[in-house]
């Protein structure tokens, strides 16, 4: 809210500096975020009058539970809590001439449950102009824009008490009755703002005898509003349900200065007094004659509440250790009435504190009069162990391997625009029902596409070499149980040059390629000593239809690796061949063994020997391994893949693997006769499973 | 004594050659020559025969004493030729040790999931078990258990995504983006009895136009202890310790009463470093009885306080980063800074 420092000190006296004031409203909870100066060319342009006052405007930000901080003496209430001068409420003189409001109008509350309180006041005779400078100017520094007399009269009341009003032209009023009654649905209103609305049942209105003629404390009827020649004018001071206001507000997407008041609250003890000043200023500014005496249904008149509060627990909350009358002093600083009884302190809601309800909020209100600053600052005792989540321990040691991979760690959005989620091609994903913007249409299903316009983003600065990675959640919408789920994903992407510097090394050894990222792969397979791993050829919407394989353990597929697929790369705009893989880390941990046993180091030696198979070029070396191991029986330990020879020395179709296989046993040192006769074995598996020939 | 002359001569000769000695590999020959087992001063040992008895050990010495003062000429000269032959290679191997080294690129950190880690440390060492929490939450566990009224104002400072209609006004059913880390207390009420600490962070979600402080995500931590005696100042105490951890022993917190309807009392909480300007960190408090007894806890026994910090605001502090949009952009020429 913008409040007027000139303005203020009407209510209450706020000391020298402006500064040190806006810092004391802080520290006891309303924020003060600026101090601005509204200067005379500002006042002009928006409809005043050049004036020389204080032209100092503080703006706060009100927390929700505090509707009592909408209003200038709602904030001259906090300022007298230090400054210890007293609050000047207006206490405007009785109405003096007759007839009678109650004979004028005739008020019915047909619904008490969504209005506790509706006050009217008759004014005769008034002549509509402009309102004076100083009104003007105090309406336009607190954000408000000058209408006409009683128009801002209703504003200026409602800065200052906190009361939304609302001036009906008296003589538009069929029937010299108001009644305040839910709304038929379908009932049709024409608001202020000259749109015809539809109401629904749920919504209070105002009513002449006839029909409504104004949303309950949301906005005026266009029919019964203040035009140039009114002549008669009833004043509306009431109080309205606050879910109420807020629901109709929602739906209608109408929010007003009346309708944000109500939702938060409004002191219903102040309605009489509220419409009894705006007739007073009626009276004197637009020479209105005020009929005698108020109309006044109060049917929550004795809704009194009280909140007991235990001075123990005062302390042991706040670990202070005040007396209960010290508590009660405390309290006084805020207007708040406390007695001293048998169960403890009683505490008697002021109606302008309607947020204070159980004994926490009396608790606060206690700490914040004794100072949040002046509080101790100590620890809790200290029993307990703390830890990670196995989860997070887990995630940290694949962090480490992927950086020791080489792999810049990133981290990118989970909220996706349309396209991207599209890439990864998942038919369960899940949508964002209510998108900001084209960029937030729903949640990702895989890291992967996101990797890529880190790819693309980064390649448009200039840098054309990258690793990237990413641990992060993707989501998935499960149809059959109508819900959501989501797990952690582990993604990476390369392109490029994967040496920071490698001048002496040929251009293909340095490019990342398939063999390249699917050493990172399994070097996490390695360090997280997950063995039985698979990478078999697959199709996926991402990849390239040859340069692809799906990643399995055991049974269980957990995930993907390969060239980006041409047409992606095309749409993306990616400069070169990229590469990705991603797996399901809640799928990688469950893979981990739980406890590695020590194994005995070989007191034995190793023999190696070499051997060159010549094999079509079809046959995949994953077929080829597995039947090394199959034919090598106890003593074959290990093989690796020296060299593929693909030339002149072989057959077009054909390709040449020197495999390096280790034999050892735990027993006792080989001979080469066993070697070679298991290295027969091999050969004949080889060649007949595959037709191999034997080169060197 | 012609013998006699020829183990003179064969010296004199064979020094001289082990002397002209080009090379190791030359000094090998010219040992062979003369001293090998058919070498011509071994072959003379087998002349001895032809000479008189008397005159064999005299004749046997002078050959071994040959041997000898040859051997050591042979082992001089292998020194020193070896010494050339290194000091050669060395010269021939020299290299430019400025030329930049062959390296494999360096993996680094996000700076901010770097934070995470090091915020999570310091509570670990408070004694917090950190918990995962989902990011995509239902109404009944964001909004509904942490006391937020339905029709309350309160909601317009947490706008959210809804990821299913909010038309069936079920709130276990309905599901939005969480709008606070927070949203995890009552899950793991159900799963534990107090007394305990619990930490959890991540993502999360407003629906909220983007600039250069504000994002529609962003990150948080929450943490929250119930136990019985709980007071508002260990609450204090608790973040005192944390900021001067995070940001060093010249950081200074400021508590001012604020509300968020889960707590009360509530605070915002504001650290300021080496006497700089207060920076809202975030929102703080005792936890609400409300809160306590929509998850089944009695509020007469047990109180607690919660706190949820916004973590991209922490870096940003540090480093003086101007701009939250670069967290998530990924700029490589942004990240490799830290």
């Amino acid at each position: 809210m913008r409040v007027p420092v000139e303005w203020l000190n009407e209510y209450v006296e706020t000391g020298e500096s402006v500064e040190e004031l806006a810092d004391k409203l802080t520290m006891a909870g309303l924020e003060v975020e600026e101090i601005v100066s509204t200067d005379n060319e500002e006042t002009v342009h928006s409809g005043g009058v050049p004036d020389e006052v204080d032209s100092r405007v503080m703006l706060t930000k009100v927390t929700p539970n505090r509707g009592d901080w909408l209003s200038l003496i709602g904030v001259a209430r906090e300022v007298a809590a230090f400054t210890k001068s007293p609050v000047k409420i207006p206490q405007p003189e009785a109405p003096d001439v007759p007839p009678s409001s109650a004979s004028e109008i005739k008020i019915t509350i047909k619904d008490p449950d969504l209005c506790d309180r509706y006050t009217g006041v008759v004014v005769r005779n008034v002549t509509v102009k402009d309102s004076p400078a100083w009104m003007k100017n105090r309406l336009i520094r607190a954000g408000m824009r000058p209408i006409n007399n009683i128009v801002d009269i209703t504003n200026y009341v409602m800065l200052e008490m906190g009361q939304p009003l609302h001036a009906f032209d008296y003589s538009l009023l069929d029937g010299k009755e108001v009644i305040v009654r839910r709304a038929d649905a379908g009932e049709k209103l024409t608001t202020l703002d000259g749109v015809e609305r539809e109401l629904g049942h749920d919504m209070l209105v105002i009513a002449d005898k006839y029909r409504a003629v104004g949303l309950a404390g949301v906005m005026g009827g266009f029919d019964s509003e203040v035009k140039p020649d009114t002549k008669n004018i009833l004043i509306e001071s009431a109080h309205f349900n606050p879910v109420s206001i807020r629901r109709t507000s929602k739906k209608l997407g109408i929010v007003t200065e009346s309708s944000y008041r109500f939702e938060r609250s409004v002191d219903v003890g102040m309605a009489d007094l509220a419409a009894k000043r705006a007739a007073e200023l009626m009276r004197d500014l637009a020479g209105g004659e005020i009929a005698e005496g108020i109309v006044d249904l109060y049917p929550a008149k004795d809704n009194i509440s009280k909140v007991t509060v235990r001075p123990d627990r005062v302390n042991a909350m706040l670990d202070t250790s005040l007396s209960a009358q010290e508590m009660v002093s405390l309290l006084e600083v805020y207007q708040i009435p406390a007695t001293l009884e048998d169960e403890g302190i009683v505490v008697t809601v002021p109606t302008f504190r309607p947020d204070i309800r159980l004994e926490a909020d009396v608790i606060e209100e206690v700490a914040r009069a004794y100072g949040y600053e002046n509080i101790g600052s100590t620890l809790p005792p200290a029993p307990f162990q703390g830890k990670d989540s196995d989860m997070g321990l887990f995630v940290q040691e694949l962090r480490r391997t992927l950086m020791s991979s080489g792999m810049q760690e990133v981290l990118t959005h989970s909220l996706i625009d349309h396209n991207s989620i599209r890439i990864a091609g998942q038919e369960d994903s899940i949508f964002v029902r209510n998108q900001l913007s084209w960029e937030t249409a729903g949640m990702r299903t895989m890291i992967a596409p996101n990797l890529l316009r880190v790819i693309v983003r980064n390649q448009a600065t200039g840098i054309r070499d990258m690793s990237v990675y990413e641990i992060g959640k993707v989501y998935r919408w499960l149809e059959k149980d109508k819900t959501v789920t989501e797990w952690l994903s582990v993604a990476g992407a390369m392109v490029g040059n994967q040496w920071s510097s490698a001048w002496n090394l040929n251009k293909e050894a340095m490019a990342a390629d398939f063999y390249l990222i699917k050493g990172v792969v399994e070097n996490i397979f390695d360090r997280l000593k997950i063995s039985d791993v698979k990478f078999e050829r697959t199709e996926h919407p991402m990849l390239h239809p040859t340069r692809a394989a799906k990643i399995t353990a055991g049974n269980v597929e957990i995930g993907i690796i390969g060239e980006v697929a041409p047409e992606v790369v095309n749409e993306l705009d990616i400069k070169g061949h990229p590469y990705i893989f991603e797996l399901s880390v809640e799928l990688l941990k469950s893979l981990v063994p739980e406890k590695i046993i020590y194994e005995h180091l070989p007191k034995f030696p190793a023999l190696y020997r070499h051997l060159a198979a010549v094999v079509n070029r079809d046959v995949p070396y994953g077929d080829i391994r597995r039947a090394v191991f199959e034919a090598g029986g106890a003593i074959l330990e290990d093989m690796s893949l020296l060299d593929v020879y693909v030339g002149p020395h072989v057959s077009e179709d054909e390709q040449s693997l020197t495999l390096s296989i280790v034999f050892r046993s735990k027993e006792r040192t080989l001979k080469d006769e066993e070697i070679n006769a298991v290295l027969e074995n091999i050969k004949d598996n080889l060649a007949s499973k595959f037709k191999a020939v034997f080169r060197g | 004594m012609i013998e006699f002359n020829t183990i003179t001569d064969l010296v004199k000769e064979s020094s001289g050659r082990i002397e002209a000695a080009k090379s190791t590999k030359e000094l090998d020959e010219i040992e062979v020559e003369y001293l090998g087992r058919k070498g011509r001063l071994t072959q003379l040992l087998r002349t001895v025969g032809a000479l008189p008895p008397e005159q064999r050990p005299l004749f046997g010495s002078r050959v071994n004493e040959a041997k000898s003062e040859l051997e050591a000429k042979a082992s001089d000269r292998r020194n020193r030729l070896a010494a050339e032959e290194t000091e050669l290679r060395i010269k021939a191997e020299s290299i430019d040790v400025t030329l930049p080294g062959r390296l494999y690129k360096t993996g680094r950190p996000h700076i901010l999931v770097d934070t995470m880690m090091r915020i999570k440390n310091i509570f670990i060492g408070m004694g917090y078990e950190v918990v995962e929490s989902p990011e995509i939450e239902s109404y009944h566990y964001n909004f509904e258990a942490l006391n937020y009224p339905e029709e309350h104002p309160a909601m317009d400072e947490q706008m959210s995504f809804y990821v299913t209609d909010r038309d069936t006004h079920d709130a276990h059913s309905t599901y939005l983006l969480r709008t606070q880390t927070t949203a995890s207390h009552k899950r793991v009420y159900e799963k534990r009895k107090p007394p305990f600490r619990i930490c959890t962070m991540g993502k999360c979600y407003r629906y909220e136009a983007v600039d250069a402080t504000h994002g529609h995500t962003f990150h948080q931590v929450d943490c929250f202890t119930v136990g019985e005696n709980i007071t508002f100042a260990d609450l204090k105490g608790t973040l005192d310790h944390f900021c001067r951890e995070m940001f060093g022993p010249d950081a200074k917190t400021r508590f001012r009463p604020d509300f968020f309807p889960f707590v009360e009392p509530g605070a915002e909480i504001a650290v300021s470093i080496g006497g700089g300007r207060w920076l809202e960190l975030g929102g703080a408090g005792m936890i609400h009885p409300n809160e306590l007894a929509n998850c089944g806890m009695d509020p007469k026994i047990y109180s607690g306080f919660a706190f949820g910090l916004g973590i991209d605001r922490m870096p940003m502090i540090e480093h003086r980063i101007d701009d939250l949009r670069l967290f998530m952009e990924d700029d490589l020429r942004f990240l490799s800074q830290f």
